[in-house]
C-alpha cells in the first residue's frame, strides 16, 4: 500500500508535497492536474501512484492553463479537483484564472502553487502570491508538514464555502522538506459528476458557468471575500506564540515562519518576541490582526520572496492605525530583510538581532578557521550536461554548424536541463545568449527574423525540448511561419519531460495513469506548419551537422530539426550502456599540437578525464553512460567504442 | 620576428582577420580545432598551445621565403621573376585520349600516371568537387582513377588539408597538384624546424599550377546569378589568351564575362599574392597562352622543370613517350618572366597599402632579395608611408 493511503491517526512521514496530495485525498479529490515544475511535480506524481486505487483521474496536462481548466471542469461538474503547478506555472494559467475567479466554481477547487524562492530550479524568482489579491481568491500558505495536510483538505471546504477557487502556495523548503503528518481518514463515499447550466445566470450551482454579467459577478465575489475574512479571522491555522506584551511582534507565514521559531531560539528572545503565524495571508483576517497589532510598537514581517504580507499589513494596519497606534515596521522596504533570494534562520536572526540590538553568540574562531580550510578542498565542479547527455552532442552540432556558417548566428534558449547551455563559460561551445519562460526562444527567433530588414543578418536559431514543445511553442512556430520567418528551430526531442523526473508528455504513448495513450507527433506538427523537418540522432554527428549547416545556408524559410535521443537517465536508458568506451593510450597524444585535450578540455564530457601523470586522456567508466559520442570527436581515433551485446 | 613560432589565435589575428587566408588547407587536418568549409577556412574552437603547425605551415605567415626556396633548389638555377628553372617547355599528353575533357594538354594527369606507374608516389592529392560544387582536396590511390580531377575551376581547393589526413608514414610517397600558396605550404612543411617533427623528404612529388587568382566563391556565385546561372550549370571554365574574358561553358553555349565583372571576384587574399607559378614545386604546369598561336596552343601546357626530381620525372616522361614536347620559343619565357614579375609588383603595391609601411611586408621578410626587386620603392621613401 502507499504510504499515501496509511490509515487513519497513523502518523507518516510525508514529503510536504505529499503532505499536500494527502490533504486533497482526505477532502475527498477526484480529478487533479498538473504541469511538471519543480518543486511541484510530487504532488501529482504521488496522486497518480494512487489513481486507480482511489478511482481518480490525474493527468499530466500539457501546460498550466489547460490543467486549471480541466481541474474547473471537474468543479462545474461538482467534483473536488486540484491545480498543481510551479510559480511561472500561475502566469501561464492566469488568463483562464482572471475568468475562473468571475465565474465562481461549484465543487471545492484548488490551485496549488509551489514555488521556488532563490531560483533553486528555476530561471526566475516568480512570485505567485500577488495573483491572489489581484483575481480575488483566498490564498493559503502552510507553515509546516502537519498543516501542509491539513490546510490542503480544509481549502476544498473553503472553495464550496465561497463558489470560488481557492490558492495554496507552498515553498521549496515546505514541498521539499519532510516531516511527521498524522493522518485523518480517507472518504469512503464518491461523488457524482453532473453539469447543470440551464439555470438562472446569477445561479451560482445551476446557471451557465460564465464570467457575465461581469459587475454583478465582480460584486458577489467582492461580498464572498468578507466572508472569507471573518473565517480567516476565526481559522485555527492562524497561531499567536510569544509573551503577552512582546518588544517585538514577528507576523510570518510559510516556511518562514520555521526561521523566524529558529532565530528567536538563536538569540534567546522567547521572552521578548512573539511570532503571529499567518496561514491565511489573504485576504488578512482583519481582527486578529488588530488585536496582535495592539501587542507591540514594533513589527517584523518575515516572507520571501516579495514584500506581499508586509505591504497588506501595511495597508490594513494604516487603516486602523486610530485603534493600535503607530507601528514601526521592519521586512523588505527598510532593508531588514532582502528582497531577492531564500531567508533562512541566520538572515532572520542577524535582522532580529539588528532591531533588538542583541548579539548573536558567534561561533569559536577556531570552528571558522577549520571551516575555511575545509571549504579549500571541496572540489569545483561545474553545473554541466551529465555524462552521454544528447544536449551536449546536439550544442556540438549547433556550436559548429553556427562556426561553419561564419555569420555569428545565435540560438534563443528555452527551459529545460539543456538551458545550461546559457551557462557561460562552463563549455567551450555552450551557445545561448536568450533565456526566459517555456516556448519563449521560439517567440523571440521569431522576431529577431523580422529584424534583418533593419540590419540584423544572421541566422537565427530556437531551441526547446520536446515536453516545452507542447507546452507553449506551438503558437510561436506557427507565427514564425505566418510571418515568412527564417529561423532554425531545434527540438531536442530526449523522450520525456527530464528535467523533473521524466513526467509523460504528449509525445509519448503513455499517460500519467500509465495508459496507453495516443502520441502526438512533433515533426507531423511542423510539418503541418509548413516548416521543412528533418529528424536526426545527436549522436550521430556527421549527419546532424549536415543537415544543420545545409539549414543555415537555405535562406527565407523555417526550418525544424528534432534531434531524437533519450535522456542518459531515462528509465529506459539507465544503467545500461550502449558502447565500452576506451582510451588507447598508444594513440592519444594528449597535449601535442594536433589534438591539445580536445576531449577533455573542449566536449568535456564528465567521464572524461585527464590523467596529469601519464598525460592522456582516461575514460571514467564508472561515470561513463556509454553514448560513444567523444570516439567521434577525437582526431587521433585513440577513443574506441566497442558495442555492448544484449545481456541473454 | 620571423623565426617566433605562432598560435591558433595568431593565425586568426595575423591571417584569416587580415583576409590573408588562401584557403590552401595547409592548417586545416592538422588537428580538430580548423576545417574548411564553403570556400572559407573556419577554426572551431580555440586551442589555447602558444605554437602550432597550422602557424608554421601557412603559407600566409611570415617566413623567410627565400631561405626556404634557396635550401629547396639549386642556387643556379634560380630566377627572381619564376623560381628555379632547369627546364622551360611546351607539353601535352602523348595519348590523345586523355587529353580529352582536360584544361588545356593533359600535362598534369600524365606526369601523375607515369609518377604512380613508376612508383615514384602510390597515392596523389588531386583537387575535386562535392555535391554543392565546392572543391576539396582527394587522395587518388589509383593511377586507373586520376582522370576526370584535370579541369580547373578557379575556385579554391583546400588540396593540402588532404594531405595532411594522410598518415605520417605514407606522406612521403604521395604526390601533390597544387596552387601557388599550396606549395608554399608544402615547402613550408618540408623546411619546418619543430621539436619531435621531420618533414625533409615530404611529400614526395609537388607538381605545381600556374594561378593568377581564384575567385571568392560567394561572390563568383553572385556573378553567375547575374548571368542567369548558377555553378551546376557550368560544364568549364577558361581564360583565352588576349581576350580579357573568362569564358564559361554551359550546356547552353559559351558566355564571355568581361574580366572587368571578375575582378570584382577575386578572392582578397589573391591579391597579396607574389607568387603566379607555384615556385615551390618540383615542376610547375600552365595554360600555353602566346601571341598570335594562341587558338593553336591551346591544347598545350607549358612546363617549368624546377627540382632534380622534376627533372626525373620529366625526363623519363619524354623517354616513354608519356609527354610530347615543343621546344618554347625565347619570347615565350620572356612573357611568362613578365607576367609574373607584374604579379609581384602588384602584390607587393597591395600589400603596402595595406600594412601603410614598406618595411612591415605582412607575411613576407622586406630584405627578401626578389620582395626588394621588385618593391619598386625609392630608397629615400622607406619607411612609412
Amino acid at each position: 500500500m502507499s504510504k499515501l493511503l496509511s490509515p487513519d491517526r497513523s502518523t507518516v512521514l510525508f514529503l510536504g508535497n505529499e503532505a499536500i496530495a494527502r490533504g486533497a485525498l482526505e477532502a475527498g479529490i477526484e480529478v487533479a492536474t498538473g504541469y511538471p515544475g519543480t518543486p511541484s511535480s510530487e504532488v501529482i506524481e504521488s496522486l497518480a501512484g494512487v489513481a486507480r486505487e482511489r478511482n481518480l483521474y490525474v493527468e499530466w496536462s500539457v501546460i498550466e492553463k489547460v490543467a486549471l481548466e480541466v481541474a474547473a471542469a471537474a468543479s462545474f461538474a461538482g467534483l473536488r479537483s486540484m491545480a498543481v503547478m510551479k510559480q511561472n506555472g500561475v502566469n501561464v494559467a492566469s488568463d483562464f484564472l482572471l475568468h475562473l475567479t468571475a465565474s465562481g466554481t461549484r465543487g471545492g477547487v484548488v490551485l496549488v502553487s509551489c514555488e521556488d524562492p532563490g531560483a533553486l530550479s528555476s530561471v526566475n524568482e516568480g512570485e505567485s502570491r500577488y495573483f491572489a489579491s489581484m483575481m480575488e481568491m483566498p490564498l493559503l500558505e502552510p507553515t509546516d508538514f502537519q498543516d501542509a495536510k491539513d490546510i490542503t483538505k480544509w481549502a476544498f471546504e473553503l472553495s464550496e464555502a465561497i463558489g470560488n477557487v481557492v490558492m495554496l502556495r507552498s515553498v521549496t523548503r515546505m514541498s521539499h522538506a519532510s516531516g511527521n503528518v498524522t493522518c485523518g481518514k480517507l472518504p469512503t463515499k464518491r461523488r457524482n459528476a453532473a453539469f447543470e447550466y440551464d439555470g438562472p445566470v446569477m445561479d451560482s450551482q445551476t446557471g451557465p458557468m460564465i464570467s457575465t454579467p461581469v459587475m454583478a459577478k465582480h460584486l458577489l465575489r467582492q461580498q464572498k471575500l468578507k466572508d472569507v475574512q471573518r473565517m480567516f479571522d476565526n481559522s485555527p491555522f492562524n497561531r499567536y506564540t510569544g509573551p503577552a506584551k512582546p518588544d517585538l511582534l514577528i507576523i510570518t507565514s510559510s516556511a518562514c515562519f520555521l526561521y523566524s521559531c529558529e532565530a528567536v531560539e538563536m538569540l534567546g528572545l522567547q521572552k521578548r518576541v512573539g511570532i503571529l503565524k499567518l496561514a491565511t495571508t489573504w485576504p488578512l483576517p482583519p481582527n486578529l490582526l488588530e488585536k496582535y497589532l495592539r501587542k507591540a510598537k514594533t513589527i517584523l514581517i518575515v516572507e520571501e520572496v516579495m514584500a506581499f504580507l508586509e505591504e497588506n499589513v501595511k495597508v490594513l494596519a494604516s487603516g486602523i492605525a486610530g485603534r493600535v497606534g503607530v507601528k514601526t515596521f521592519f521586512g523588505k522596504y527598510n532593508g531588514a530583510l532582502p528582497f531577492a533570494g531564500e531567508l533562512n534562520p541566520d538572515i532572520v536572526a542577524d535582522a532580529l538581532g539588528k532591531i533588538l540590538k542583541v548579539k548573536r553568540k558567534s561561533l569559536p574562531a577556531d570552528y571558522q578557521t577549520d571551516v575555511q580550510k575545509t571549504a579549500a578542498l571541496i572540489p569545483v565542479r561545474e553545473q554541466t550536461f551529465c555524462a552521454g547527455c544528447p544536449h551536449r552532442a546536439s550544442f556540438w552540432n549547433i556550436h559548429n554548424a553556427i562556426a561553419l556558417d561564419g555569420r555569428k548566428g545565435f540560438v534563443c534558449g528555452d527551459i529545460g536541463c539543456y538551458s545550461m547551455a546559457a551557462l557561460s563559460p562552463a563549455t567551450g561551445y555552450h551557445t545561448m545568449p536568450t533565456l526566459h519562460s517555456m516556448g519563449s526562444g521560439t517567440g523571440l527567433a521569431s522576431g529577431f527574423a523580422q529584424l534583418s530588414r533593419f540590419g540584423l543578418d544572421k541566422p537565427i536559431l530556437a531551441v526547446c525540448g520536446d515536453s516545452t514543445f507542447y507546452h507553449a511553442v506551438i503558437p510561436a512556430l506557427i507565427n514564425a511561419q505566418h510571418n515568412r520567418a527564417d529561423i532554425t528551430f531545434i527540438v531536442l526531442d530526449n523522450a520525456g519531460t527530464a528535467m523533473t523526473g521524466f513526467q509523460p508528455h504528449p509525445g509519448l504513448a503513455v499517460s500519467a495513469l500509465k495508459d496507453v495513450v495516443p502520441a502526438v507527433d512533433i515533426a507531423a506538427i511542423c510539418k503541418a506548419i509548413g516548416a521543412k523537418v528533418a529528424v536526426s540522432d545527436p549522436f550521430d554527428l556527421a549527419s546532424t551537422s549536415r543537415i544543420l549547416t545545409s539549414f543555415l545556408a537555405d535562406k527565407g524559410s523555417l526550418k525544424v530539426l528534432i534531434l531524437r535521443q533519450a535522456c542518459a537517465l531515462s528509465p529506459e536508458k539507465k544503467g545500461k550502456k550502449a558502447f565500452d568506451v576506451k582510451v588507447d593510450e598508444s594513440l592519444c597524444i594528449g597535449e601535442a599540437c594536433g589534438c591539445n585535450r580536445l576531449c577533455t578540455r573542449i566536449f568535456r564530457c564528465p567521464a572524461l578525464t585527464w590523467d596529469r601523470d601519464t598525460k592522456k586522456a582516461v575514460v571514467d567508466e564508472v561515470i561513463c553512460a556509454g553514448c560513444g559520442v567523444c570516439a567521434s570527436i577525437c582526431p587521433q581515433q585513440a577513443i574506441v567504442k566497442t558495442e555492448v551485446s544484449a545481456p541473454g | 620576428m620571423i623565426k617566433k613560432p605562432g598560435s591558433q589565435t595568431e593565425l586568426k589575428k595575423n591571417v584569416l582577420e587580415q583576409s590573408l587566408c588562401t584557403g590552401c588547407g595547409a592548417c586545416v587536418g592538422l588537428c580538430p580545432y580548423q576545417v574548411f568549409y564553403a570556400d572559407r577556412t573556419v577554426q572551431l574552437f580555440d586551442c589555447d598551445l602558444p605554437e602550432g603547425k597550422c602557424w608554421a605551415f601557412c603559407p600566409r605567415t611570415p617566413a623567410d621565403y627565400d631561405h626556404i626556396k634557396k635550401s629547396l633548389f639549386n642556387m643556379d638555377d634560380l630566377t627572381p621573376e619564376i623560381g628555379a628553372v632547369k627546364g622551360y617547355y611546351f607539353s601535352r599528353a602523348f595519348d590523345p585520349r586523355l587529353r580529352v575533357n582536360v584544361q588545356h594538354g593533359g600535362t598534369v594527369t600524365a606526369l601523375l600516371e607515369l609518377a604512380m606507374g613508376e612508383g615514384m608516389i602510390d597515392s596523389a592529392v588531386v583537387s575535386s568537387r562535392n555535391e554543392e560544387f565546392e572543391q576539396h582536396g582527394l587522395l587518388v590511390t589509383d593511377q586507373n582513377q586520376l582522370r576526370g580531377y584535370s579541369k580547373s575551376w578557379f575556385t579554391v581547393s583546400p588540396t593540402v588539408a588532404a594531405f595532411n589526413r594522410i598518415p605520417d608514414d605514407r606522406k612521403k610517397r604521395a604526390g601533390v597538384v597544387a596552387t601557388p600558396c599550396q606549395a608554399t605550404a608544402l615547402a613550408k612543411m618540408k623546411t619546418a624546424e619543430i621539436p619531435g617533427y621531420n618533414g625533409s623528404d615530404l611529400p614526395g612529388l609537388v607538381i605545381g599550377l600556374f594561378c593568377g587568382w581564384t575567385l571568392s566563391m560567394e561572390k563568383f556565385y553572385n556573378l553567375l546569378g547575374r548571368y542567369g546561372l548558377s555553378i551546376t550549370d557550368l560544364t568549364g571554365m577558361d581564360i583565352p589568351a588576349g581576350k580579357n574574358i573568362l569564358e564559361l561553358f554551359t550546356a547552353g553555349g559559351l558566355i564571355s564575362v568581361p574580366m572587368a565583372e571578375v575582378d570584382h571576384c577575386v578572392r582578397t587574399a589573391c591579391r597579396y599574392c607574389m607568387d603566379s607559378t607555384a615556385e615551390f614545386a618540383d615542376l610547375s604546369v600552365g595554360a600555353a597562352r602566346f601571341g598570335k598561336d594562341c587558338e593553336e596552343m591551346r591544347g598545350w601546357n607549358q612546363i617549368i622543370v624546377r627540382s632534380d626530381r622534376g627533372k626525373h620525372l620529366f625526363e623519363l616522361a619524354v623517354a616513354k613517350h608519356v609527354l610530347q614536347i615543343r621546344e618554347a620559343p625565347p619570347s615565350a619565357l620572356l612573357e611568362l618572366k613578365n607576367a609574373a614579375v607584374e604579379k609581384k609588383k602588384k602584390a607587393l603595391k597591395n600589400i603596402v597599402e595595406k600594412s601603410h609601411s614598406t618595411k612591415n611586408l605582412l607575411y613576407l621578410k622586406s630584405d627578401d632579395p626578389v620582395v626588394r626587386k621588385y618593391l619598386g620603392v625609392e630608397k629615400k621613401r622607406k619607411g612609412k608611408l
